[in-house]
């Protein structure tokens, strides 16, 4: 009797101290992906009990890609039915979603987003927590300023090919782009669905009123070169009493120039490498500041919108990503979803700018944990390797694509018409400037050196700091704060 | 020799199984807060950053470093590989005085208001309608998270030609720039707006807590005050306010241990004046905001080292200035009775026993 008394209290202890450790998480199907490596064998019957209430999943399968599919097998189960895909805004994901589900076998509930972290930077931290918790992980996106902190660490990314790719699957799309995602010992481990050359975006109704430009090659006379979007910037604010800035932020001044930087932030020996890039953007964007050529909102700022809206700015600098459905541009117009019915809708123009850039970008990776093994396989095919369907993304949503083929065939063909660029076609402006980005200068320090530069000039601009030597003096001191294996003279 | 009823008896201890039942707190407490304090400290003593570089050089995350990250913090003297952190020296001071800055003018003003408040709500003779309305009124703004109150108040007071201040002021008709009240080189105005954020966000809660405390004085020695003609000014500084010394003190006490460890307004109000959604207005950075940004980032500029030194000093000084506060606020009568006593025990002691000798 006292045994069982013993026996039964002990249970119950055990089960309450057990509680104590039931943290946030639910998926209890998620954490069994190394097993599952070894039961690929079967994996073609295993998809067929797996899937038994959707039979025409197979179909789908069979004539989109079982010419083009390499017969590399796909190192995962699919023990999940349901694809997680990682991210820290669901701005992409969510078109994604309805587009691959409308082209597909696939439903949209077959598809979750999980949102992970309010904003890269801080996803960039959140995921190895998230990683660590026993949430489904399949897909996640990462960011191009800080890919490298993920791709080169195998416990949080798989190779590519382990969702049956091959190495020349990626050879369809932009170099660069398979460049960035590729890690320091030549293993593809990210591929990403976009490309993105960004340019000049302007108020047609501003620009005819102060610069006489009709047309956006009219337009792009005016803002050739940096000296002349210099005097243009002056011409309007003469024009317009001083209302009407020709730059949306220094944020986007900034997206331009450090695109354009052509030293690398960090030599090969660790050296900080300050150049005249760095003195003579910040005179640069002290001059704008000042004489009121850019306004003084912060981008991603509720302000960034408002400047859009009434007359404070003839355009912005924005890149592909921006045109997409209910995206930023939609949201810098006022429309509301799904709408035109913004204070600006449609107002806008695009030309390619003083200088080519790009800004960005979201590569998808595998995770170690994934158990969904062909959905991940069709999503990344769907969206980053077959420029038939990435064509029919583009279309869809207005992102530019990472296929060169399926970009030109929408530029010849003429049949993208952007609606909050007032039915222009955006791919035919950027589709040069595609072909010409190169993020060869990228080194893991970007991300810090630029915040670090960046939290600098805004000081400076702002008074703070007496002149560019003092500002230099500063950055120096934040970076040496901040990374230690960096030599900074 | 026991009876075998007897033995039974005894081996029927209740007494393990009020451990098992209180082991889930420990387990909770060893893994969640014992652990990571100590880890901490360990921490304090490791290098910086996680890329293979800095663990070449022998000061990355993974090397035993010593007191390098403290000699870094405290003194910024440190050299060779290890001289870059020395830049952390000012920031770390300058962080320190923010918060001493931030903390003093958020308490003062605060336990001034909740003081005169508490007596008010408190007093017998004040007739007041609506008592326990505004004293909800008063609480609520300690219910609303930190971070929507930042928001709010950046709302309010962004810098942006857009935040309502700014919209009444009308900075954008009139050509002006907008006035950046949280800005930069408006020094104080950035520090003025955490202060009041703080008193507004817990006079409530220090007024709620004192006046538990006046209604803990026996309620016979005002009226006995009020007899005797003590006026009430009298009757608060001659009996409430030494009547409430413990609980002052102990408002006094977690108000510093939380004022120095200040962390959610000034991180989230400075969130965002840059490009990168940080903040660049270093005049209201305190030392849990330094220690937070230390730690966090990339493999690049994860300092652990320095971040947990930050944190080892920041342990210290509150554990200082606790014993100080302790120290001050003593009950002087009381020890002074305790030494005499024992003064007493002594003397009598030594008597009794040289009692023997003497003649």
């Amino acid at each position: 009797m006292n045994k069982l008394k013993k026996s039964l209290a002990l249970i119950a202890t055990l089960a309450i101290a057990s509680t104590a450790f039931v943290a946030c998480g639910d998926d209890s199907s998620s954490s069994s992906t190394a097993d599952n490596s070894s039961s690929t064998s079967d994996s073609s019957s295993k998809e067929d009990d797996s899937k038994d209430d959707s039979s025409k999943e197979e179909d789908s399968k069979d004539d989109s890609s079982k010419e083009d599919a390499p017969k590399a097998e796909i190192k995962y189960g699919d023990d999940d039915p349901t694809l997680s895909v990682l991210c820290w805004t669901d701005n992409d994901l969510k078109n994604m979603i309805k587009c691959f589900a409308e082209n597909t076998d696939y439903t949209e509930d077959q598809v979750k987003y999980v949102n992970v972290g309010g904003g890269g930077e801080e996803a960039r931290d959140q995921y190895i927590t998230y990683f660590e918790s026993d949430g489904d992980a399949d897909l996640f996106v990462l960011e191009a300023d800080w890919i490298l902190d993920y791709i080169n660490k195998d416990q949080y990314t798989d190779p590519l090919t382990n969702l049956g790719f091959t190495d020349s699957d990626f050879d369809g799309g932009y170099a660069y782009v398979k460049a960035v995602g590729t890690n320091e010992k030549g293993v593809i481990k990210g591929s990403s669905w976009q490309a993105t050359p960004g340019g000049y975006v302007y108020r047609t109704d501003l620009a005819e009123q102060y610069l006489g430009a009709k047309t956006p090659e009219e337009m792009q006379d005016k803002v050739k070169d940096w000296d002349t979007f210099t005097e243009s910037a002056k011409t309007v604010k003469e024009a317009s009493n001083g209302k009407t800035a020709m730059a949306d932020t220094l944020g986007g001044m900034w997206q331009v120039w450090q695109y354009n930087r052509k030293s690398a932030w960090v030599d090969s020996d660790y050296n900080l490498v300050i150049d005249d890039f760095c003195k003579d953007y910040a005179e640069l964007a002290k001059t704008y500041y000042d004489e009121g050529y850019v306004t003084k909102e912060g981008q991603w700022s509720a302000g960034w919108n408002q400047i859009m809206q009434d007359d404070s700015t003839m355009g912005a600098f924005l890149c592909t990503w921006c045109f997409g459905k209910d995206g930023t541009l939609s949201q810098m117009e006022g429309n509301s979803e799904g709408k035109l019915d913004g204070p600006t809708a449609g107002k806008f123009n695009i030309t390619a700018g003083p200088s080519g850039w790009a800004w960005g970008g979201s590569w998808l990776a595998v995770s170690p944990k994934c158990n969904s093994g062909t959905i991940a396989h069709d999503f990344v095919d769907f969206f980053t390797v077959n420029p038939d369907t990435m064509k029919t993304y583009a279309l869809f949503s207005g992102d530019f694509v990472n296929s060169p083929a399926a970009m030109k065939a929408i530029v010849d063909e003429k049949s993208n018409k952007n609606d909050y660029l007032g039915g222009q076609d955006q791919f035919s402006v950027l589709y040069e400037a595609a072909s010409t980005i190169d993020m060869s200068n990228v080194t893991a320090y970007d991300s810090v050196l630029k915040s670090a530069f960046n939290n600098a000039v805004t000081k400076y601009v702002n008074g703070d700091y007496k002149d560019v030597d003092a500002m230099i003096a500063g950055f120096k001191d934040d970076v040496k704060a901040n990374v230690g294996d960096l030599t900074v003279e | 020799m026991a009876t075998a009823a007897q033995s039974r008896i005894k081996s029927v201890s209740y007494a393990k199984y009020g451990y098992i039942f209180i082991l889930p707190f420990f387990i909770v407490y060893f893994v969640f807060m014992l652990y990571p304090l100590i880890e901490t400290f360990r921490l304090a003593f490791y290098g910086n950053g996680f890329t293979d570089v800095v663990a070449k050089k022998g000061i990355g995350g993974h090397n035993f470093v010593g007191f390098e990250n403290f000699k870094a913090l405290l003194f910024g003297s440190c050299e060779g590989k290890f001289s870059n952190f020395n830049a952390n020296h000012s920031v770390f001071f300058r962080d320190f005085k923010n918060t001493i800055i931030i903390w003093i003018g958020n308490f003062i003003p605060q336990i001034s208001l909740s003081l005169l408040l508490a007596v008010w709500f408190t007093d017998l003779n004040v007739k007041m309608p609506g008592k326990g309305f505004f004293k909800v009124v008063m609480y609520m703004p300690n219910i609303i998270t930190a971070a929507s109150v930042a928001g709010l108040y950046f709302a309010l007071l962004g810098p942006s030609h857009y935040s309502v201040i700014n919209l009444l002021l009308k900075t954008k008709e009139t050509g002006a720039d907008p006035v950046k009240w949280l800005e930069m080189n408006s020094v104080w105005p950035a520090r003025f707006i955490i202060m009041f954020i703080q008193v507004w966000m817990w006079f409530g809660n220090t007024m709620i807590m004192l006046m538990s405390g006046i209604q803990g004085i026996n309620e016979s020695l005002f009226e006995a005050a009020e007899i005797d003609g003590a006026s009430s000014s009298q009757t608060f500084w001659r009996i409430t306010l030494p009547l409430l010394k413990t609980i002052m003190v102990y408002t006094l006490l977690t108000s510093m241990i939380g004022g120095l460890q200040m962390f959610d307004i000034p991180y989230m109000l400075n969130k965002g004046t840059d490009l990168n959604g940080n903040g660049i207005i270093t005049s209201c950075e305190t030392v849990a905001v330094f220690i937070y940004n230390k730690f966090h980032g990339n493999d690049t500029s994860k300092l652990y080292g320095i971040s947990g030194a930050a944190s080892v000093i920041l342990f210290i000084i509150t554990a200082i200035l606790g014993a100080l506060v302790f120290y001050v606020q003593r009950d002087k009568d009381a020890i002074e009775k305790n030494r005499k006593r024992k003064q007493a025990i002594k003397e009598a002691k030594r008597r009794a026993k040289g009692g023997g000798f003497s003649i």
